[in-house]
């Protein structure tokens, strides 16, 4: 096995590809809606193409977590998400001292990719993109986006149980089969809270925006702590006891 | 079972090992044993290397043309 260190940096790179890609597609579609209509007050993703915007930014996630877990998962894991990570640890999967330090690295490499995002794209990725920082909706209170993000993160903890934890699954098709669930997750719920199913995810462009003058959406960030690592949780355990042979 | 090398050359030996690639027998001195590694685990988990390594039989021919040399 790779040593911690090694590990460590697979994650952190793992993340910071997945948030240059994912949350930049966000954050490109904001860009490219700005420049077709001018920079108005309520510029969403959504103006340009309703849900099929959502569906862009569901494959490009999609895309980049597949290519993530085939070119990493060897490596670290490729959990390249602090709520997967949890979920693991609390079901005893996971060692404490590697969980620290997975999560670290998620968290740095989330604020790298935005920042690479930020230096690839230039300040229209920050004020108009926000780097593709997570935010409920309007009309969406707290509490709704947390049982979203809940029941979003839910189904992707549940899927990693069923098609790479369990020893029974089919091999090779994890990658594939769990980059296209998020990117039919964030097509769904995309438009209520952003779908982030992802701490670290949140947490770049959210911080990255902070630094570099961008809207603020830390108010809203524990959203994006709270749902992400409940629905872990609740999957992580559920599926334990409904696979449990009598 | 005969040593197929040693037979094609008019030597009669008995064999003791079978190439896992083409079934040929060999003898002692054909025989060529190598050791794979052997990983477990796998996304979502670090692949780890087993300590126990995988055992296999090759005939000359093949363990050539498994290494990809001309």
């Amino acid at each position: 096995m790779a040593s911690l260190m090694r590990r460590s940096v697979a994650e952190l790179v793992g993340t910071m590809l997945l948030v240059y890609f994912g949350p930049g597609a966000a954050a490109m579609l904001l860009m490219i809606a700005a420049r077709e209509s001018g920079p108005l007050q309520s510029l969403t993703i959504g103006s340009l193409g309703g849900l099929a915007d959502w569906l862009a930014i569901g494959l490009a996630f999609a895309i980049v977590i597949t290519a993530v877990i085939y070119g990493l998962g060897r490596v670290s894991g490729a959990h390249i998400n602090p709520a997967v990570t949890i979920a693991l640890l609390a079901s005893k999967r996971f060692p404490a001292t590697d969980a620290v330090a997975y999560i670290v690295a998620q968290l740095v490499g989330a604020l790298l990719g935005s920042y690479l995002f930020y230096l690839s794209a230039g300040m229209d990725a920050v004020t108009i993109g926000g780097l593709g920082a997570t935010a409920p909706a309007l009309g969406v209170t707290f509490w709704m986006a947390i049982l979203a993000e809940t029941i979003g993160t839910f189904v992707l903890m549940l899927i990693i149980m069923g098609v790479a934890v369990d020893e029974r699954a089919p091999p090779g098709f994890a990658g594939l089969i769990i980059g296209l669930t998020v990117g039919g997750i964030i097509t769904t719920i995309g438009g209520l809270t952003g779908s982030s199913l992802n701490p670290a995810r949140s947490f770049g462009p959210a911080v990255g925006d902070l630094l570099l003058g961008g809207p603020d959406v830390m108010g809203v960030f524990p959203i994006y702590i709270i749902g992400p690592i409940l629905g872990a949780l609740i999957a992580v355990f559920f599926y334990d006891w409904v696979v449990k042979e009598d | 079972m005969k040593c197929y090398i040693c037979a094609k050359e008019g030597r009669d030996s008995d064999a003791v090992a079978i190439c896992i690639v083409c079934g040929m027998g060999l003898c002692m001195d054909h025989a060529i044993r190598e050791e794979n590694d052997v990983w477990e685990g796998g996304y979502p988990f670090p692949a780890h290397k087993v300590k126990q390594r995988l055992p296999r039989i090759l005939c000359p021919e093949c363990a050539i043309a498994m290494k990809g040399e001309k």
